[in-house]
């Protein structure tokens, strides 16, 4: 780890990455013996000719029809030449176009004797999935250096314990899942802290306002869900569920705002110790109040964030609904609300860590000098 | 009353009440923010073209998002200007790789939630895919670039005399102090919205290669690595628009100075 410190030890891990990502990209796309399921490669594309369709709503598309022939490149059909063909539309909501030197993965029909045929199944795409990876990776310690490496870290190991939790989520059936995550959020917020700041008072205080901002915004929000009855809120619209969705989407709040507020714990608390270092005089009542300064400068970027994030992904699917003559309501409630409602929510928890962040920082920092 | 308005008080009362005038305006971004966003939809679904849509309101919203929040004029025009120029290169990042990895639309995973509606619109999802990818990383983009232009203002501030050269050094020093807190908020923000599609795979148990080319996963995981290359190049870009405003002041300075 010192190594990456000097400005050698930097370069030669810079370089390296570069080789072994390019590597991996160039690997990615000739990896097809690694899957099962057949893979194609075009290698000539006959186009038929388009066919004008209008739906209910006088949406006009179009529908096009190709054939595609390509080799198979790996399993036990390996080598054979096969024609598949292929209907795509204008819009390609649910269908893909393909070109020469396209990978795709097929269903090959195998009718004992006779010539094999074959049906599209989806595109490959982990390519460009690690040139993508590679990219942050690259340019983060171009840029960053040893923080961006840190950063990564911190990243990655998120991600293997957001990877064991969602096993063990499945292992029960999701009937624990507001437990696994909640207490996933201290694992993650205690390690993430200890990466950034190290382990040390200030990381305490953080770590104590991050669990405590998150925490607040989770009771105020069942609190006013108990108000209000959940009016307007509607469970059904959410994505991809398959558990019950109540506590999975307080589950996927919880986790959305961690982050956020962390993020800004860290900075003004950060910042407050900073000041006490250059002017320790301050009483804690004049540290409470630049605390709150500072956060109420920085709470408005963090809840857009949040916003952006949780609302952006409904882009698609609202303009679908707009397209097949849904009003402007309907609309918003069944595909923005379930996003705006978390948005709310996290904003509310980012907005209560700023005097927790202030109080805190303010009563408990110098409690080292006492005891020394 | 309805969840969204109770809750949507409670957050403007606390705002008020922690920041002041300025929670109310951070307050009222958000909502605007909200409006320009649905029109963006709204526009795309009229048939306006998705990427000319997004670039207007994503500049639109960064300008609301950083001169609505407080912050002295200098910090917020350079923040301003160099969100913007993230914005422009971040476009032309985003549109190849999504033509590349071609997760436009919805996936087999969406079947259920598609029912009923026709898919056939003639729009370009290739377009609204990268549209939406945009828009996603907008906030992150203001919220990065604000801290790092605060952060040099304050230390010219406190040393009116640095070098321009001595001020990209601590551009950097500022962006690595946040790209690591930066990046927990983008991984969690994402995450917290992903977790019901992972929950599903691993409950239907998707293989290991099945999830990588999944279009789907791949679609929401490359929302990320934009959000993550966006907030690393704003850190290098609002240090140098930094410096070309400093330098410019300073010219006019010793001009003034001359006569």
């Amino acid at each position: 780890m010192q190594v990456l410190k000097t400005k050698r030890g930097l370069l030669w891990a810079w370089l390296i990455a570069m080789v072994v990502g390019g590597i991996l990209v160039w690997g990615t796309a000739h990896d097809a013996a690694l899957y099962r399921d057949p893979i194609m490669q075009v290698t000539s594309v006959k186009t038929g000719k388009a066919t004008k369709e209008t739906d209910d709503f006088h949406n006009v598309d179009s529908q096009t029809k190709q054939v595609l022939s390509g080799k198979i490149l790996n399993g036990k059909y390996q080598g054979h030449q096969l024609t598949v063909s292929n209907v795509y539309s204008y819009s390609r909501a649910m269908d893909q176009k393909y070109h020469v030197g396209s990978q795709l993965f097929v269903v090959v029909h195998d009718r004992n004797g006779q010539q094999l045929t074959a049906t599209a199944k989806d595109s490959k795409r982990d390519t460009t999935l690690v040139f993508m990876v590679w990219l942050v990776v690259a340019l983060l310690l171009l840029i960053m250096q040893f923080s961006g490496f840190m950063a990564f870290l911190s990243v990655a190991a998120n991600g293997v314990l957001f990877f064991l939790a969602i096993v063990l989520n499945g292992s029960t059936q999701g009937a624990q899942v507001l437990w696994i995550f909640g207490s996933l959020a201290v694992v993650f917020a205690a390690l993430t802290l200890w990466l950034v700041i190290g382990a040390n008072r200030q990381m305490v205080i953080t770590l104590a306002t991050t669990l405590g901002g998150t925490a607040f915004s989770i009771i105020v929000a069942l609190l006013v869900f108990h108000v209000t009855h959940e009016r307007g809120m509607y469970y059904e619209s959410m994505q991809y569920v398959t558990q019950l969705p109540r506590p999975l989407f307080l589950a996927e709040t919880l986790l959305g705002s961690l982050g956020a507020v962390m993020d800004e714990s860290t900075d003004i608390i950060s910042s407050l110790f900073a000041l006490k270092r250059e002017r320790p005089e301050l009483s804690a009542n004049q540290v409470f109040k630049s605390g709150r300064q500072i956060g109420s400068t920085i709470m408005g970027p963090l809840i857009n964030v949040l916003f952006f994030i949780f609302v952006a992904d409904t882009f698609p699917m609202a303009m679908l609904y707009l397209k097949n003559g849904n009003s402007w309501g309907y609309t918003f409630s069944m595909n923005m609300s379930m996003g705006v409602v978390q948005s709310l929510i996290s904003g509310i928890g980012i907005v209560l860590a700023v005097p927790l962040a202030s109080f805190l920082a303010s009563r408990f920092m110098d409690k080292k000098k006492v005891t020394a | 009353m309805s969840t969204i308005t109770v809750l949507g008080l409670v957050l403007l009362v606390l705002m008020v009440l922690v920041g002041g005038k300025a929670g109310a305006q951070s307050f009222l971004a958000l909502i605007l923010n909200f409006g320009l966003l649905y029109l963006a939809i709204v526009l795309v679904a009229f048939h306006f073209s998705p990427l000319i849509v997004t670039l207007v309101v994503g500049m639109l919203v960064l300008a609301l998002t950083i001169f609505m929040s407080s912050g002295d004029d200098l910090s917020s025009t350079v923040a301003f200007i160099a969100s913007a120029v993230v914005l422009v290169v971040l476009v032309l990042l985003i549109v190849p790789v999504e033509n590349w990895a071609l997760v436009q639309g919805f996936g087999p995973e969406d079947s259920e939630d598609l029912e009923g509606l026709s898919v056939l619109v003639g729009i370009k999802f290739v377009q609204v895919t990268t549209a939406t990818a945009i828009l996603s990383t907008l906030g992150a983009i203001a919220e990065a670039a604000m801290a790092i232009s605060a952060g040099l203002s304050e230390i010219l501030e406190q040393h009116p005399q640095v070098s321009t050269k001595a001020l990209l050094g601590d551009g950097i020093a500022v962006g690595k102090q946040i790209i690591g807190t930066t990046f927990n908020t983008l991984f969690f923000g994402f995450f917290g919205g992903f977790l019901a599609l992972f929950i599903w795979f691993t409950g239907v148990h998707y293989s290991f290669g099945e999830i990588l080319n999944d279009k789907i996963f791949v679609s929401e995981i490359l929302m990320i690595l934009f959000a993550m290359v966006s907030v690393i190049l704003t850190v290098p870009i609002t240090t140098w628009v930094m410096t070309r405003a400093v330098a410019g002041q300073r010219k006019r300075a010793d001009k003034q100075g001359d006569n």
